[in-house]
């Protein structure tokens, strides 16, 4: 693998079984997908629904492995920004931040040296301290990204949760995740919002039914994704 | 990683159990009342109207009864373990072995209070403490061992075939009544009765009791057999979970 190649995806393929039967038929979820991440890179991945973003994402992350291609990762942490996970209505904000940052692949000191921040960027006040199943569901989003927010991998995964809450909190919080990816990390983004993906990635990969279609620079790439979706001739 | 992952276990360990006892109105008096009422009902039924116990029967009965049901809910919630954290398994790359462990180290962490108030009424009862406790720690350790590899062997594969969780039950209550929890084994006839003292749990209810009602010295070499059975039960479950890891992330739940 090239120098500043952190995870490299040749050829990959990843099935599904379409049902829970001992004769099921499988689906290929991905079928042919090569790309190349470099560090410092943001890629975004565009591509209609049900073209498999979210399952190379996750193959990305190392949660799916793949069952044909191959992957090669430089020894380097990805993590899916995920909201909420593991949270446990019962327990405090303040314990499910914990709980959810040692998920998320925080260690413990970590975590414990950011909850005065966390807390602060959620603001929920006293009510950190309360069991979030007393929260509203605005409340827990605002505690559910303060807390998804604090991850900090080699290369940060994102499927589409750029803003959540109210208004005012979705200007916060999409602000600090753009600040976040424009730290020099390492980007994936998945998203169908192509503005986001223009305003953020410089890189994008295209992909169509589980297979890549194409993979360079942004410009290149929508160009030619809007003249497949819009063809000259058809009507507008 | 490692010790991130220790860091994992035990919060997650400690969340589960703050969660448990904040779901109910007495919270943590259940983990005492429930299998207080349990032992009630068995001594109902097995002493007072079926007259089957002897001399020394609540004592014998208590401590089966504590011990299995701490194996019982290893095996159980720990076997469903995976299962239930499905949903996590698809958001998260964590190597799945940490929900079983989770899950039997809180229902160890139960156990304890119930063993004190079990000590508790063993004392008050005529058995006090005696130098054979020493020996408890060893059991106890040998008896979590047991209950985990079945546990793992059970995690592992239930993902895959959420029909065996129907079964499961059915087959720990046999094992429950053919490993001398309830009554003793010296009421089987003789033939029978050796091979089932083959069965490991019999091993440790027997190692306990003797312990807890004699102080009588655990028998060395019965218990390093079930040792080593258990260490390569765990050994198997955990292989099986490390196999089947790729194949979670993709089941329903």
């Amino acid at each position: 693998m090239s120098g500043d190649v952190l995870i490299e995806l040749e050829n990959v393929g990843v099935a599904f079984n379409a049902q829970r039967r001992m004769s099921g038929g499988h689906f290929w979820a991905l079928e042919d997908v090569s790309l190349q991440l470099r560090r410092g890179e943001r890629l975004g991945v565009i591509g209609r629904n049900g073209a498999g973003k979210s399952t190379l994402l996750r193959t990305i992350a190392g949660i799916l492995a793949p069952d044909r291609g191959t992957i090669r990762r430089a020894p380097v942490s990805c993590q899916l920004l995920s909201l909420a996970l593991g949270f446990v209505p019962h327990l405090s904000g303040r314990d499910n931040a914990v709980l959810s940052g040692l998920l998320i692949g925080l260690r413990r000191r970590d975590i414990f040296a950011r909850l005065a921040a966390i807390r602060e960027f959620s603001e929920l006040g006293d009510f950190f301290e309360q069991p979030i199943a007393a929260y509203s569901a605005g409340m827990t989003m605002r505690l559910a990204f303060s807390v998804a927010i604090q991850v900090e991998p080699d290369v940060l995964l994102i499927d589409e949760v750029l803003s959540v809450g109210d208004a005012e909190f979705q200007h916060k919080s999409g602000a600090a995740l753009r600040a976040r990816m424009g730290e020099g990390h390492t980007v994936v983004l998945v998203s169908h919002d192509e503005s986001q993906i223009a305003s953020i990635c410089n890189r994008v990969l295209w992909i169509e039914h589980g297979k890549s279609v194409l993979e360079a620079d942004r410009d290149t790439v929508f160009a030619a994704y809007h003249r497949d979706m819009h063809p000259v001739g058809s009507a507008a | 990683m490692r010790q991130h992952l220790i860091e994992l276990v035990l919060f997650s360990t400690y969340a589960e159990l703050r969660a448990e006892a904040a779901r109910s109105y007495l919270g943590l008096l259940w983990w005492v009342l429930e299998p207080a009422l349990m032992m009630g009902a068995f001594y109902l039924v097995f002493d007072v109207i079926l007259k089957s116990g002897g001399p020394d029967y609540l004592p014998f009965l208590l401590i089966g009864l504590t011990v299995w049901q701490w194996m019982k809910s290893c095996i159980t919630h720990g076997g469903y373990a995976i299962w239930t954290n499905l949903a996590m398994v698809r958001q998260v790359s964590l190597p799945p072995h940490v929900f079983p462990l989770i899950a039997m180290l809180s229902d160890t962490v139960k156990f304890f209070f119930i063993l004190a108030l079990l000590l508790v009424i063993l004392w008050c009862a005529g058995y006090p403490p005696n130098a054979a406790y020493l020996a408890l720690p060893i059991v106890f350790a040998v008896t979590f061992l047991a209950a985990a590899g079945a546990g793992f062997v059970v995690a592992a594969l239930v993902p895959l075939v959420p029909d065996m969780r129907f079964v499961i039950e059915q087959v720990l209550t046999v094992v429950m009544f053919l490993s001398g929890v309830v009554f003793a084994l010296d009421k089987v006839p003789p033939p029978l009765s050796t091979i089932m003292a083959l069965n490991p749990v019999a091993v440790l209810m027997e190692a306990t009791r003797g312990i807890l009602m004699y102080g009588r010295w655990p028998n060395w070499v019965g218990l390093s057999k079930v040792t080593a059975i258990s260490l390569i039960a765990c050994w198997l479950g955990a292989m099986f979970v490390s196999r089947l890891a790729p194949r979670y992330p993709k089941l329903a739940t």
